[in-house]
């Protein structure tokens, strides 16, 4: 969804608006108050990324929320639509991530040491150029190995981000357009594995990542550098995309 | 490969369910550790068996039968065995056998598969041990 322009109505024009929506329920004073809060949507949507869902998305969801909060805002209290709107929207945004992004809701702690172990390994790859191992990673945390191998099993039920996510906070741009050469990708890849065309379903997205792990023979710390997210984040995307290729060959089974 | 003496052996012995893959990535992961690969390796060895029981579980097979996994350790690789693989997926007859071998032979050193009684196969697969600076 484009971004509108900023709102250029104002406080009482806004109160005045409402009163004869509230009244009439008239789509185009609907649509003028949509667009006129637009950008508290997408600015809102925007506290939610790098949480491995694109922008667009979120965009979308806070959008909804702020439909909603335009229908249910009473505009005889003496409380400004955006005071309203905004737990509104956030609101829409969490039950989003609640209801479908995480699979499993982890407890917090280990929530917590999901995300700690995630820096560390970061860190660690960004320090010594290769990826650590469970003994190191559990010493420079002061855990027990079996810890961080919970920790990283239990990363699987966080959610999977997918390859539109934004790369950093104040990035818009995409995975892909830092991995490049997708084409190239599907072609070699359909033809090392001859699936005869199998490749196809996937989104040029995986098949990229794809083509970096078994053409190319990165390590995922070395795609994680390229495309500057963790390698953790790229040990998830990796088995979602092989589950993904598996699961439609075996829907597809003819040789 | 020179002969080198086993130092240890890790067995497992799983009724196919459709959590098995999931308990076999953690045995996996635990296991990869201890021998000194580096979470990247890891991963490998967990891809790889998991493509294994993925081929295993989608056989149909009927329930209650086991899966054998043997971790083996040797000083410069480890080895892990896994009965029983119901075809010779090896030979690539057909899309799932060739991306199951693809992918194998790209996470591991070596891929090797041996017939065992009932008309099924057990797979090896080794993952050398890299000599990290």
């Amino acid at each position: 969804m484009p971004r509108r322009a900023n709102n250029t109505l104002n406080r009482e024009a806004i109160q005045s608006l409402f009163r004869t929506y509230q009244k009439t329920r008239d789509p185009g004073i609907k649509n003028v108050l949509v667009d006129a809060h637009l950008d508290l949507a997408h600015s809102l949507a925007r506290r939610f990324l790098n949480r491995g869902e694109p922008l667009d998305d979120l965009v979308q969801v806070a959008s909804m929320g702020l439909l909603k909060a335009i229908d249910r805002f009473d505009p005889d209290r003496n409380v400004q639509f955006t005071t309203y709107a905004v737990p509104t929207i956030v609101g829409e945004l969490k039950r989003y991530f609640r209801d479908r992004v995480s699979t499993i809701r982890l407890p917090r702690g280990l929530r917590e040491r999901t995300h700690a172990l995630n820096n560390a390994v970061q860190k660690f790859s960004q320090q010594h150029g290769r990826s650590p191992n469970v003994a190191e990673i559990a010493r420079e945390m002061s855990i027990s190995e079996e810890e961080v191998i919970e920790g990283l099993e239990s990363s699987e039920s966080v959610s999977v981000a997918s390859l539109n996510t934004s790369s950093g906070e104040e990035s818009d741009l995409s995975l892909l357009d830092i991995i490049g050469g997708e084409d190239k990708a599907l072609q070699i890849l359909d033809e090392r594995l001859s699936l005869a065309g199998a490749m196809s379903f996937l989104s040029q997205r995986e098949q990229s990542l794809l083509y970096l792990r078994f053409v190319e023979g990165l390590s995922q710390t070395e795609i994680a550098g390229r495309l500057r997210i963790s390698q953790m984040h790229v040990s998830r995307l990796l088995r979602r995309t092989l589950q993904s290729l598996r699961q439609n060959l075996t829907t597809n089974k003819a040789t | 490969m020179a002969k080198t003496k086993t130092a240890d052996t890790i067995c497992l012995t799983l009724y196919q369910r459709s959590l098995l893959p999931k308990i076999v990535r953690l045995a996996t992961a635990g296991v990869a550790s201890k021998a000194g690969f580096n979470l990247d390796e890891a991963d490998d060895l967990q891809t790889a068996l998991e493509e294994l029981l993925r081929l295993h579980l989608a056989e149909d097979n009927p329930p209650g039968g086991n899966l054998c996994i043997r971790y083996s350790f040797f000083s410069d690789r480890l080895e892990i065995i896994t009965r029983s693989i119901p075809r010779n997926f090896l030979d690539g007859a057909n899309k799932i056998d060739r991306y199951a071998r693809f992918i194998l032979e790209k996470v591991a050193d070596r891929v090797e598969e041996s017939p065992i009684p009932d008309g099924e196969f057990e797979v090896k697969i080794v993952k050398n041990l890299p000599v990290h600076g």
